[in-house]
């Protein structure tokens, strides 16, 4: 909502300064979002006189003039010829900047001092085009700025008000609040009208079909119109608040809307069949050509304006080109009606046709005002147009309701808002906001809001209405008493923060990408019709393609994120999200399980001095699971390869299971996706089902004491076959089931020289230990050869 | 046999003297106390002598061996003592070469927020709680007394996925899974994504928030204040001015918004503030009668407060990110900053 200092001016008295008054109306929950200052900045252009004015020595066409601003007389160079001496004229001072950036300087013209200058109208910015200087009333004071003195220093408050504050969407209404808040009135407009002789009932009328949607429809006739364009005045107003000018008419019924709020409309009576307004719901697929030039098919939820025979107007939201005022018009029948806010909003949703009426009414306009604003553009019209209003008021009002009172118990409104009321300050502030307040038996109030209020409806509104205009400054900040313990962060929350935690430290970056994708994804993915993933979430009205359903996996995402950073020049990536993906059920809620998924793609260190240039590979991923799984002490891991998720290199991935149950996969990410993806280099990606990670999460850890007795070593090394993995190794070590086994590790992995095609070396090295005595040499020889035995029997390897 | 004893000593002395390094002085031991050293050879004539005389020589030569042991040892332990200072004043690497380490990585700006305010209250005694994100048009709007064809629903604009179901426009309906669940009092903050179809410098199309509740007995507007003031200076620091003033949420009243004096200029009016000194941070307010009826709750028995912030907005102040964009474009150029 737009609005002018002055303008306010008009409608209540306050002593503000602009900012003040933007301040208080946001204090008071009317936001001003915007200050323009109309005019600011020209207070060095001041009202002067004319004392003297002679010719310039030196040339024919310029003049001297000496100039008084009331304190002081400046020598000034003009080339105006259009006024004379004692003329109140426009000075700009030495320092005043114009528009244009002009900056008026101490200057020489032909030999002769200039200090400062006679401006137009022109220069000033006020008009396009102006001849000579700009002539003031002599009554202007010299001295005072000219942008004062004509009173065309302004400012615009853009208000940005909340939609329960129908009430404001007028001068008015901010009015109103002001006068509130400061415990004075306001003025409203005169709306005098000399009536001619002739009835309007004689010659109008109007029929209320639908009276569920318009309970109040009000009409005056006005004849013999003139139209015209709207006075200057009036053109002005309108633009100030960003509105354009049509006509004499319509342009009242506009200021109306802006003044009082009330949205009007403006029929040419003589295009209206039978002059009669019907208001009914439209008949389905009813044609009607709005204002606009647009063709509208109509249902039945449409309330229309008709006349005899047709629609003339969508009620409250536009009229109709059948019916609108043109240079002919002559007679008018002018509306102010009252709309059901839910039937306008419903027409111009589905319309999408949202105006400056249909905005009030859907709102919630008043319907007390109904009378006020006829009457204001009614005599406004007459005095523009020329016109004749005929006598009364044609006032259809079927849905009259009274406003029921509303009880308010003053200490309910003391325990909300925590702060001592006194019974005399709660009626006062009621008064101000133009309540009707009486005080019943028990101590409780009945109050009666005034009919613009429509939001205020319960005692809590009441006590909102308390705390506002008493201001939430004073009530004082307190604490609550305590009287809940709060729970710790549940296992999930906690284990979130630990896996992030995790992550990091394995310097991977935390992304964060949107829950939706493109369909095309899973195409880009690979993955099979049949697979589930395919299946994802619709958004019914997306803004683009590429963000039309929800992911089904966090995969795409990242990789767009590792393509999109290498097109940086960043090449060495680590990157992880932990989020939820999105996945229907045959229940009512779709399923979000969350998920921790990454990429890692270029070196495994930085480039720095010290560190190796190596590239990361599939046992880089591998080992960050490890550790993960680990910290989160998940034990009984399989990492099995045969089970290849479609996107992955179908020899570098493998599936993580426990038990049954398969909490992620991880790999070389294949080189079809990756070229879908437009990455040119080998990346390598993982996702976890962070859910199930949590169920399997084991919170009790159980210790082993650690021995105090000397361990041993003992290697071996095995000629293995290339397809032997190193896992059943270690697998039939730990089958021998000797407890004095105290570690197991591979620590070397060989081929080449000295090693057949298709074999690699394995070398194991295993750390016995007892817990209860020294074990001797021969007693780990004996076990030792145990192992040995077991591995050469049961596993095609030979020893080296 | 004396005077050979003593002129040997005297030597070995003089040697010592004039010996430096550690192992020169070894050499000197094995010269003069070694298996085949000059002592040793002396005491050979050790058995030549008069029985009586035996003793007394014996007695001679061990107290030499001693006097010489003594300051070998101490030659020694001079030397070491030199070779030690001297490899300190020579041993010198350049201090200034990065260290060898493993990068570490980053949580994303809007994970920190999250951690961080959630922390504050944890502090002041909120629990977290969490709800879906694809959610009933009920628990979004509904029982948040949004009617429908209400005006208010239109400061939402929604990506919906049918009639029923919504991508949530904030975390708010996990008050009302919170109240349906569980009798007061309560005390949660529940931090999540949230989503509205709208996408352009200052807006996401998905982006964060975080929802506090607080329903009790006695509770008070001046209480929202006090907690709202509290967290305020624990995460804009002591002395952040803080004003609340009236506006409107179907689901509170009174409603407020929640300024804070501006973290760039300090209140003094800049560009970020659009020069009125105060940044909106918070919406919030007393919970409507209307919600309690949704869940159940007694509105004349208890009363209570509920309060939303953006977290972007609030990570975009504390760490200077003027364009929103930058949250979710994760350019590691921007996250490793983090």
């Amino acid at each position: 909502m737009n609005v002018t200092y002055n303008w306010l001016k008009e409608y209540v008295d306050f002593d503000l300064s602009p900012e003040q008054l933007a301040d208080l109306l946001t204090m008071l929950g009317l936001e001003v979002e915007a200050m323009d200052r109309q005019g600011g900045g020209m207070d060095d252009v001041v009202v002067a006189v004319v004392e003297e004015k002679r010719q310039h020595p030196n040339a024919d066409k310029l003049s001297l003039c000496r100039v008084n601003n009331g304190s002081e007389v400046f020598d000034v160079v003009c080339g105006a010829q259009n006024f004379k001496q004692g003329d109140t004229v426009a000075l700009a001072q030495i320092g005043a900047t114009l528009p244009g950036d002009f900056k008026i300087k101490r200057s020489k013209i032909r030999g002769e001092e200039s200090c400062g200058m006679l401006c137009s109208e022109k220069e000033l910015g006020l008009v396009d085009e102006s001849a000579g200087i700009m002539v003031l009333s002599p009554a202007l004071k010299p001295g005072i700025p000219v942008f004062e003195a004509l009173g065309l220093k302004d400012t615009l408050l853009e208000i940005g008000l909340t939609p329960n504050r129908a009430d404001c969407l007028s001068v008015a209404g901010i009015a109103r609040e002001i006068a509130a808040k400061l415990g004075t009135s306001v003025r409203y407009p005169d709306t005098t009208i000399n009536e001619g002789c002739s009835a309007a009932a004689d010659t109008i009328s109007v029929t209320i079909q639908d009276a569920d949607l318009c309970p109040r429809y009000a009409a005056r006739y006005i004849t013999g119109c003139r139209i015209a364009p709207s006075p200057e005045w009036l053109v002005k107003r309108l633009n100030a608040v960003g509105m354009r000018s049509i006509n004499n008419v319509v342009d009242v019924t506009n200021l109306v809307m802006m003044e009082l709020g009330h949205p009007l409309h403006a029929f040419d009576c003589d295009r209206l069949e039978g002059r009669r307004v019907v208001v009914r719901r439209a008949s389905e697929g009813e044609l009607f050509v709005s204002l606009d030039d647009q063709q509208r098919i109509l249902t039945a939820h449409d309330l229309v304006i008709c006349d005899a025979a047709r629609p003339v107007a969508l009620a409250g939201v536009m009229g109709g080109q059948n019916s609108e005022i043109a240079d002919s018009t002559s007679n008018i029948l002018l509306e102010s009606a009252w709309f059901r806010p839910a039937a306008i909003r419903r027409t111009s949703k589905r319309l999408g046709l949202h105006t400056e009426s249909s905005h009030r009414f859907e709102r919630g306009a008043d319907i007390g005002m109904v009378p006020m604003a006829l009457d204001r553009a009614a005599s406004l019209i007459a005095v523009l147009s020329g016109g004749t209003v005929a006598q009364g008021t044609v006032d259809e009002y079927p849905g009259k309701v009274e406003r029921k009172a509303i009880p308010l118990r003053a200490e309910r409104a003391a325990v909300l808002l925590g702060i001592a009321l006194d019974p005399s300050e709660t009626v006062d502030i009621l008064k101000r906001l133009e309540c009707s307040v009486s005080e019943n038996s028990d101590g409780s109030f009945s109050v009666v809001p005034p009919s613009y209020r429509i939001d205020i409806e319960r005692e809590i509104d009441l006590i909102e209405e308390i705390a506002r205009l008493k201001g939430f400054d004073a009530i004082p900040a307190t604490m609550p008493l305590a009287r809940v313990m709060s729970d710790r962060p549940s296992q999930h929350q906690r284990m979130e923060r630990l896996v992030r935690d995790l992550l990091v430290a394995h310097g991977m970056n935390e992304i964060i990408n949107f829950s939706f994708t493109s369909p095309d994804s899973a195409e880009k993915l690979l993955l099979p019709e049949e697979d589930i993933r395919r299946t994802a979430i619709k958004l019914a009205n997306p803004l683009v393609f590429e963000q039309s359903v929800m992911k089904t996996t966090l995969l795409p995402g990242v990789l767009e994120t590792i393509a999109r950073n290498i097109s940086f020049r960043s090449m060495d990536l680590k990157l992880f999200e932990l989020r939820r993906r999105y996945l229907p059920t045959t229940g009512e809620m779709p399923h979000e399980p969350l998920c921790i998924a990454g990429a890692l793609t270029g070196t495994r260190t930085d480039g720095s001095w010290s560190a190796s240039r190596e590239m990361v590979d599939f046992y880089d991923v591998k080992g960050i699971i490890e550790n993960l799984l680990e910290q989160l002490h998940i034990r009984g891991v399989n990492w099995v390869a045969d089970i290849p998720e479609p996107y992955y290199h179908p020899g570098k991935s493998c599936s993580i299971m426990v038990g049954r149950e398969q909490i992620g996969s991880f790999g070389e990410i294949h080189p079809t996706v990756q070229e879908n993806f437009c990455i040119e280099k080998p990346v390598y990606g993982f996702e976890l089902d962070f859910d199930k990670l949590v169920i399997l999460s084991r919170l009790k850890i159980t210790i082993t004491p650690p021995s105090r007795f000397p361990d041993s070593t003992r290697d071996i090394a095995l000629l293995a076959p290339e397809e032997l993995p190193v896992d059943s190794v270690l697998r039939c070590v730990q089958s021998v089931k000797a407890q004095e086994i105290e570690h197991l590790e591979t620590f070397d992995l060989y081929r080449g020289a000295g090693i057949p095609d298709g074999f690699k070396s394995i070398a194991i090295r295993i750390r016995y230990r007892s817990y209860d005595r020294t074990l001797t040499d021969d007693e780990i020889s004996v076990i030792h050869a145990k192992v040995l035995s077991a591995l050469l029997k049961k596993l095609n390897v030979t020893t080296r | 046999m004396r005077q050979q004893l003593e002129l040997m000593r005297d030597e070995a002395l003089r040697v010592i003297a004039q010996t430096s390094g550690e192992q020169a002085l070894q050499e000197v031991r094995v010269r003069f106390l070694g298996r085949k050293g000059e002592l040793t050879g002396l005491m050979k004539g050790l058995g030549a002598l008069a029985p009586e005389q035996r003793p007394v020589v014996g007695q001679l030569v061990n107290t030499i061996k001693d006097e010489i042991e003594a300051t070998l040892e101490q030659a020694l332990t001079d030397a070491r003592e030199q070779e030690k200072t001297q490899r300190l004043q020579t041993e010198r690497i350049d201090v200034t070469l990065p260290g060898r380490r493993q990068p570490s990585g980053t949580r994303h700006p809007v994970t920190l927020v999250i951690e961080e305010v959630c922390d504050i209250f944890a502090g002041l005694g909120f629990s977290v709680a969490e709800g879906p994100e694809i959610e009933h048009d009920w628990y979004n709007f509904e029982a948040l007394n949004f009617p429908p064809e209400h005006p208010a629903r239109d400061m939402q604009d929604t990506f919906f996925v049918d009639n029923n179901l919504l991508l949530r426009t904030h975390t708010s309906p996990v008050q009302i899974r919170t109240m349906l669940k569980q009798k007061p009092p309560v005390r949660i903050i529940a931090p999540g994504t949230v989503y509205r179809c709208d996408s352009d410098a200052t807006h996401s199309p998905m982006f964060h928030q975080i929802e506090g509740l607080m329903v009790d007995t006695g509770v008070t507007f001046g209480d929202l204040k006090g907690i709202l003031t509290v967290f305020t200076n624990q995460l804009f620091g002591q002395k952040t001015g803080v004003r609340l003033r009236p506006s409107f949420f179907p689901f509170t009243e009174p409603s407020a918004e929640v300024d804070i004096a501006c973290v760039i200029c300090g209140g003094k009016g800049c560009r970020v503030c659009k020069q009125s000194g105060w940044l909106e941070i918070l919406g919030a307010g007393m919970v409507d009668p209307e919600v309690y009826r949704h869940v159940n709750y007694d509105a004349e028995e208890i009363s209570g407060f509920a309060f939303g912030m953006g977290i972007e907005r609030i990570a975009m102040l504390k760490y200077g990110i003027s364009d929103m964009r930058l949250l979710f474009e994760n350019d590691v150029r921007f996250l490793r900053q983090f």
